[in-house]
């Protein structure tokens, strides 16, 4: 009788225990979730990034959730297309804060549907986690914004790559950029660079965004007889730039060519232009080099390969996905840290903190860029024609800059490198 | 006495959507409203300033994005030189703009057709071009601008600009109207249908195509003079954007340019639908129906909505006798 009824009382125990467990889970599950606001280029001349970045920032999202969420919480993105323009942001950003309601922003991909966003946040006191803009602060110094690309101070980009070209002995300079926003901005950069180092800029051309064919710059350029080619360009162009080169050539006097040209970075551009790459010194975010690996970025590549597949994103994705990844995992650190959505508190947090993410230690200046450039200046080289894995292995894009994460050094001259 | 009761009519209902825009501001908490009705009411006044050239007159104008850009940067001008305030931006555009559509319409109006077509398209490049490397206010990295603060009875800058753009809509709808139901209005449909004839009948082709350049300019660049202060961003890429002269050509179109009542209906029907399907089918599903849209209004409605409502009539007025 006796053991009957403790019999009894253990299994009321545990029902009653099993009970509690079930209204407690039932209560994080009615919680609403936390959700994070963004839109991002889906369409328009900017969407091949803006995919493989939204790409990263959902796997993120994804892993979070399933270990549970945020204090407690599902996180929700609630993400529209920004067709890759200014003009669709502030709507869109009006309604994520007034009609839907997010607890937290993203900004989209890239500077210009970025930049009317700035002063929006200002304004309503907003936390906005940048998203590859470059510079987008500089003028309307908001103390809530964050950049998750590794550019760091405005100089950084040009100042690396001119101080590569006069090491290996380099003084005249040539400027080749599209006439458009961001490479204007690091036009800007190596011009004034170039007069701190005391170097002779010999060639300083704009050209035209739509331009195809640039035998004749080419021609002008290697006319000057510089011997570092410092090249802004956009992905069209960039192709455009290389073919030019590979015809007829920029002379013998070049130690260094590449710096800032975009599109060297996709998996269809890079497979596109195969040999013609080798030699190039461009700049990248991320290379699948032993020194790019920290906690979790290998299976965070694991995963996006899986993905990219199904999401028809850049196969490789090592320019911009982790970077999304690594926006949100600030965000995690910061959220659980001050243990709330204080927009205020998350920022001084970010402020104050270095954030452990899957591209390395994070910490911000007071702009909100990178404390420390992490701009990578790698080096083509042995790339062979049509074969997209081959950078999936280390070698073919050797680190030159920076300096702690540099795997070798410039092979120079120019023509020299490119056999 | 008919001509006045409408006329009476019109103002009366355009002093109810002033009335009811301005109680709105004043009303709606929400921001969101304000920031999505800008872009409807200013894709208004653009494809009611493309029609008066361009639905009137029959010549074909893709240079609305030029005369819009042209008054974004006439503001951002204006503010970086001498940080003059909202009504005077407004008002320089629309100066800038009218000038500009002089020199346009002397420089081709003696080309018909698609030439005309061509030479405001090259219009665009000219201008976007010549901005790109004007550095004062910008060049090709864009410039970002700080808002005043805001105006009496409004509570935020976003809620002035939308009752600001509704008063263009306004003005631009009420010379439409009248262009349209004066001697200018009969001038520019004799030019249409035949210019030569037109010219050897004694109307003044010319001065009419002149004049109505001068004011198809300056209200797409007053339109265009808010857009500054409503971005707070302006760059030559998205200010010139050639989205302008497509959206104001194919609203207008979609609404019919034989009456004034054509491009605002063509403008809100298509504002309306890119602002929501912008927010709620995020893909390139929301372009493609939209082109969807467009075949379907050129192959079954060429008249556009202004045509089909008047078949509607005229089919009910027949099952009627």
């Amino acid at each position: 009788m006796k053991r009957r009824a403790l019999l009894g009382a253990a299994i009321a125990v545990a029902a009653i225990a099993i009970d509690a467990i079930a209204l407690a889970s039932g209560a994080i599950a009615q919680q609403p979730p936390i959700k994070i606001g963004m839109s991002m280029a889906q369409t328009g001349g900017l969407a091949g990034a803006g995919k493989a970045s939204l790409l990263g920032i959902q796997i993120w999202a994804d892993e979070l959730n399933a270990k549970g969420g945020l204090l407690g919480r599902k996180v929700e993105l609630v993400v529209y297309d920004d067709k890759s323009t200014a003009a669709e942001t502030p709507a869109i950003y009006a309604k994520l804060l007034d009609v839907d309601k997010v607890d937290l922003l993203f900004a989209p991909y890239a500077t210009v549907p970025t930049a009317p966003l700035l002063p929006l946040a200002k304004q309503r006191e907003l936390l906005l986690m940048g998203n590859f803009s470059f510079q987008v602060n500089s003028k309307v110094k908001h103390d809530m914004w964050f950049n998750n690309a590794p550019w760091g101070p405005a100089d950084s980009w040009a100042a690396s790559f001119l101080e590569l070209g006069q090491k290996a002995g380099g003084k005249r300079i040539a400027l080749l950029a599209a006439d458009q926003e961001f490479a204007q901005n690091l036009a800007l950069t190596a011009r004034e660079v170039a007069k701190t180092r005391n170097m002779q800029i010999v060639f300083d051309q704009a050209y035209p965004p739509n331009t195809v064919e640039f035998s004749s710059i080419i021609r002008a350029l290697s006319a000057t007889k510089p011997d570092i080619v410092y090249v802004a360009s956009y992905p069209p162009d960039s192709a455009g730039i290389l073919r030019a080169v590979n015809e007829i050539g920029v002379g013998d006097n070049v130690k260094i060519f590449g710096g800032a040209m975009v599109g060297l970075q996709f998996a269809a551009v890079m497979e596109n232009l195969g040999s013609l790459l080798n030699g190039v010194v461009n700049y990248n975010t991320w290379l699948p080099e032993p020194s790019m690996y920290f906690e979790g970025t290998k299976a965070f590549f694991e995963t996006y390969a899986k993905r990219a597949v199904e999401a028809k994103v850049d196969p490789l994705g090592y320019y911009i996905a982790p970077y999304g990844y690594a926006m949100g995992q600030m965000v995690e650190q910061a959220v659980n840290a001050t243990k709330s959505l204080d927009q205020k508190a998350i920022a001084k947090y970010l402020h104050a903190n270095e954030h452990k993410t899957i591209v390395g230690p994070i910490a911000y200046s007071p702009d909100g860029e990178w404390k420390e450039t992490a701009t990578l200046q790698a080096q083509f080289r042995g790339v062979k024609d049509k074969n997209v894995e081959q950078f999936r292995s280390a070698g073919r894009q050797v680190i030159l800059f920076p300096e702690k994460l540099k795997t070798g050094d410039l092979i120079s001259p120019f023509e020299a490198a490119r056999n | 006495m008919k001509s006045k009761s409408t006329g009476v009519r019109f103002w009366i209902g355009a002093i109810l959507f002033l009335a009811a825009m301005l109680a709105a501001t004043q009303v709606i908490r929400n921001e969101y409203p304000f920031f999505a009705g800008y872009i409807i009411l200013q894709f208004v006044v653009l494809a009611v300033a493309w029609s008066i050239l361009g639905g009137y007159a029959g010549y074909v104008n893709f240079g609305t994005s030029a005369f819009f850009g042209m008054g974004v940067y006439t503001a951002v001008f204006l503010v970086k030189a001498t940080g003059a305030p909202l009504a005077v931006q407004i008002a320089a555009a629309a100066g800038v703009g009218a000038l500009l559509g002089f020199a346009v319409g002397l420089l081709t109006l003696r080309m018909q057709g698609i030439f005309f077509s061509i030479a405001t398209i090259a219009l665009t490049i000219i201008i976007e071009t010549t901005v790109t490397n004007w550095r004062f206010v910008g060049g090709a990295a864009g410039i970002q601008i700080q808002r005043p603060p805001v105006t009496p009875p409004f509570d935020t800058y976003v809620q002035m600009l939308f009752f600001v753009q509704a008063l263009l809509v306004v003005l631009a709808v009420a010379i439409a109207r009248y262009i349209q139901r004066s001697w200018i209005g009969r001038g520019l449909q004799a030019i249409k249908d035949d210019e030569l004839a037109a010219e050897c009948t004694g109307v003044p082709t010319l001065r009419l195509k002149l004049l109505a350049c001068v004011i198809s300019g300056a209200l797409m660049c007053a339109a265009g003079a808010p857009a500054a202060m409503y971005f707070q961003y302006a760059d030559p890429s998205s200010a010139f954007n050639l989205n302008y002269s497509v959206s104001a050509l194919a609203m207008s179109l979609i609404g019919g340019t034989a009456h004034w009542a054509g491009p605002v209906l063509g403008a809100i029907l298509l504002g309306v639908t890119q602002q929501f399907l912008a927010v709620t089918i995020s893909s390139e599903v929301n372009v493609l129906i939209l082109g969807i849209m467009l075949v379907l209004f050129v192959v079954a409605a060429p008249e556009g909505l202004i045509g089909l409502i008047r078949k509607i009539g005229n089919w009910r007025a027949g099952r009627a006798t």
